[in-house]
């Protein structure tokens, strides 16, 4: 999954950027609204955290701007809560709102929320025969047996599980697992869906050849 | 309730009312009373009038006038008195004299005229002279009247004497020839009917004390005439005029009219009417008057409280709008165009109150939102590192970033509580600013020592020209003003771009002046820039630092040195902020000391050097 966070206050950015990562989302980072909207227009993010105070162009205007190209899912977060506020952000084509100050648990849930939400997924965990994929815990069990995957090897299965159906293209795996400073030799895909396959079997994800991956409904 | 406007104007209204009424009330009772007494004289006029022909019929005039003195053609034994007045003036003006030329002779009744032929009927024994008296007067008749008159000599004497001479005054009881003729005058006249008068007009001498009544004195006083019912008054003794006019004199004698007329001979005739009837129907009038006046000040104050209920009517609106005016409720507004022209202006001065009132408002909410946006993001900052921290072990590194960037954003929360107080402070009024004589220029340079690290590191040049000045103000409030100003101009400036500082002075003020070669402010943002929280550059980073606050604080210390600062700008060119503080009574004259323009020279060297 990835995340674009529009923050100029650098510590906080950095701070959203580190638990972000952690959590296995590949994440970018914009410090004004000019840079923010460039990212967001030129990347397919699945979420994009947007503070609302920014230099050159504020939040609201980057909302107005990047909801004329796509519809990424867009989490603003803000220092005011009023109502009025709420109402001006929701209206304008934010998806959620957090108040600053925020816990960073509830950000995560946020934007996990968006993304199932983005993916027409509304439930936490997604079954795939017997196979189950908890979004939160960011775990994947067999039959009530946990099956121990990597953060990546767990990103790609959640990628493709909400995906489900649909083929994934390789860029799109790239776009979505690595951020832009990730220079990781592109056959490492290869090397994890090999992995994953190991793990859960190899037909739980099919290859449609030169074109990517997809797991079948 | 006493205290309502609307029941003190009622007060005033009625009190006015009252007063016009009573006033007018009080005209009209005297008018009336007035018109009473002109009906009443001219009663008493037409029977003194009466009473004064018949005496007039009694001593006829002759009528032939004669240019010379006019002698009786028979001159009793008692006119051997030489005529006195009437010598000079004949005859002729006497019998004008009759006639009272200021008392206009009423209409005489119609027994009056009609009298020659009825009033024979009814005259008693002295019919005879009252005929000759009331009969055209011829000079022949007098003979006859003095032969036929079964009255004493005397009488005739006296007439004699009082047709044809000047009257003589009759002394009474006094020395004189014809005093004795006088002795018998009452009974020569009285009673009433001996001067022939109608049973009519007697009839107005009779009947209850509030009737007419009339006494006739002769110049003497002694009583000639009088009506029954009347008692004795005092002797009026009025004379004719010097040049023999009647006199006419209305008077009041307690409740009685009295009008006494004073004619040929100088005989006195009263007549007076008690005015009790009169009295009591002005009274009845004046009662009614007071129902009226009752009933008009009813309707009078029925129709105030009606007209100041309209008119307060408004001004009750207005207070229930101004009273439903709150922090929840601010927009509304009075609708002025409802109310008359005076309430009008207190609608649209009500109304801008209440703009400014909601724009404070407004500011006053927009100051908070923003200083708790500024104090969120910092918070946000130290509970999300410390949240990420805690969330797993982690390197000594992870922990020491985390422990700075919390000590990054309590320091940034520090400034900005530091700055909110400053102008809470200063916003409550207490200023405390502590004048003391200042030296701006050790200032200036103290101010960009201070800043020369900043500078250094943004590659900005300072310099400072500055004369030596010393003016009373606060020294750390001041010196707080010139390093904001100066790290704003050093912050937004361009790279290799200077700042120069400038103090200078003229009458009334001395003007420090920053101006910086940065980007400059747009001219629609420049009236801006002292507003709180305003950033010209929305950028927020720590880098930048400020939180939107420098500018207002520097206003707000300037503002309590009663000091003006302005900016102006040009883009791309720079920035010049300006301050001006009012000159101490004991600030040094500009440049005047040598030892102060070294001291310039000095700092001025001092900085170029430092700035280098």
């Amino acid at each position: 999954m990835r995340v674009l966070i529009v923050e100029d206050e650098p510590d906080l950015q950095r701070v959203v950027w580190t638990c972000l990562q952690e959590e296995g989302y590949v994440v970018d980072a914009a410090s004004d609204g000019e840079e923010g909207l460039y990212k967001a227009a030129n990347w397919d993010y699945d979420v994009i955290v947007l503070d609302v105070m920014l230099p050159k162009l504020d939040g609201w205007q980057v909302l107005a701007r990047l909801r004329k190209l796509k519809a990424t899912p867009v989490l603003m977060l803000t220092a005011r809560d009023t109502v009025h506020d709420r109402v001006k952000g929701l209206d304008a084509g934010a998806d959620d709102y957090l108040v600053k100050p925020f816990q960073l648990a509830e950000l995560l849930a946020r934007l996990r929320a968006l993304i199932r939400r983005a993916a027409g997924q509304s439930q936490p965990v997604i079954e795939i025969g017997d196979t189950h994929i908890d979004t939160v815990s960011r775990t994947v069990t067999r039959i009530g047996s946990l099956i121990p995957l990597t953060a990546m090897e767990y990103s790609l299965v959640e990628l493709l599980a909400l995906h489900r159906g649909k083929l994934v293209t390789r860029s799109m795996i790239y776009d979505k697992l690595y951020d832009e400073d990730d220079d990781t030799l592109s056959n490492l895909v290869d090397v994890h869906v090999s992995n994953i396959r190991r793990k859960l079997g190899h037909e739980f994800i099919t290859t449609r050849r030169g074109q990517g991956y997809m797991i079948n409904d | 309730m006493i205290k309502s406007l609307r029941w003190r104007l009622q007060l005033w209204h009625a009190l006015l009312l009252t007063t016009v009424l009573i006033i007018f009330g009080g005209v009209v009772y005297a008018l009336q009373w007035q018109t009473r007494l002109q009906q009443a004289d001219a009663e008493l006029d037409r029977v003194a009038s009466v009473l004064t022909s018949r005496l007039r019929g009694l001593f006829p005039v002759p009528r032939s006038p004669n240019p010379g003195p006019w002698r009786p053609p028979n001159r009793g034994p008692g006119s051997s008195r030489p005529p006195e007045q009437t010598e000079d003036r004949g005859s002729p003006l006497i019998a004008d004299a009759l006639l009272p030329a200021n008392v206009p002779l009423p209409v005489p009744p119609p027994w009056l005229i009609a009298r020659p032929r009825d009033d024979q009927q009814q005259e008693d024994q002295s019919d005879a002279r009252r005929r000759e008296n009331r009969g055209p007067s011829r000079g022949g008749s007098r003979d006859g009247n003095r032969e036929e008159g079964n009255r004493s000599g005397r009488n005739e004497q006296a007439r004699d004497g009082q047709r044809g001479g000047p009257p003589e005054p009759p002394r009474d009881g006094s020395a004189g020839p014809r005093d004795s003729t006088r002795d018998q005058a009452g009974r020569w006249f009285s009673p009433a009917p001996g001067l022939g008068l109608p049973d009519e007009f007697n009839h107005l001498f009779e009947g209850d004390e509030h009737s007419f009544y009339f006494i006739i004195w002769d110049r003497n006083g002694t009583v000639l005439e009088k009506s029954k019912s009347v008692e004795e008054i005092p002797f009026p003794d009025l004379h004719t005029q010097a040049d023999g006019l009647p006199v006419r004199q209305a008077r009041m004698r307690d409740m009685q009219r009295e009008v006494i007329h004073v004619s040929r001979f100088e005989i006195n005739v009263l007549v007076g009417r008690s005015l009790v009837p009169d009295l009591s129907a002005l009274h009845r009038n004046a009662f009614r008057l007071i129902l009226t006046g009752l009933g008009v000040l009813s309707i009078g104050l029925a129709g105030g409280w009606w007209f100041s209920s309209r008119a307060i009517r408004p001004i009750a609106e207005m207070s229930a709008i101004a009273e439903s005016i709150s922090v929840k409720n601010l927009s509304t507004r009075i609708n002025v165009s409802s109310t008359a022209t005076e309430l009008e202006q207190l609608g649209t001065v009500l109304n801008r109150t209440f703009d400014r009132l909601q724009s404070a408002f407004e500011r006053q909410g927009q100051f908070t939102a923003d200083a708790s946006h500024e104090l969120r993001t910092p918070v946000a900052v130290i509970l999300s590192h410390a949240e990420l921290a805690l969330s797993r072990p982690r390197a000594v590194g992870d922990y020491q970033n985390t422990i700075q960037a919390c000590r990054r954003a309590a320091l940034r929360m520090k400034t900005l509580i530091d700055s909110l107080l400053l102008l809470a402070r200063f916003d409550s009024g207490e200023p405390e600013i502590e004048l003391r004589p200042v030296e701006l220029d050790r200032l200036a340079v103290d101010a960009i020592e201070m800043l020369q690290p900043l500078a250094d590191e943004r590659h900005v040049k300072l310099s400072c020209r500055a004369e030596a000045l010393t003016i009373d103000a606060d020294h750390d409030r001041l010196f707080q003003v010139l390093t904001n100003l100066l790290s704003n101009a050093i912050r937004y400036n361009k790279p290799e771009g200077r700042v120069d500082v400038d103090v200078t002075s003229d009458e009334q003020s001395a003007i420090i002046r920053v101006v910086d070669s940065g980007v400059g402010i747009p001219t629609d943002e420049l009236q801006h820039v002292f507003n709180r929280f305003y950033r010209v550059d929305k950028a927020r980073t720590t880098a930048e630092g400020g939180c939107g606050l420098g500018l207002s604080i520097c206003q707000t210390i300037v503002d309590a040195h009663h000091g003006s600062i302005s900016a102006f700008s040009e883009l791309h060119v720079g920035t010049t902020i300006e301050v001006r503080l009012p000159l101490a009574q004991n600030s040094s004259q500009p440049g005047v000391p040598s030892e102060a323009s070294d001291k310039a020279d000095t700092a001025t060297s001092l900085t170029a050097a430092s700035g280098r």
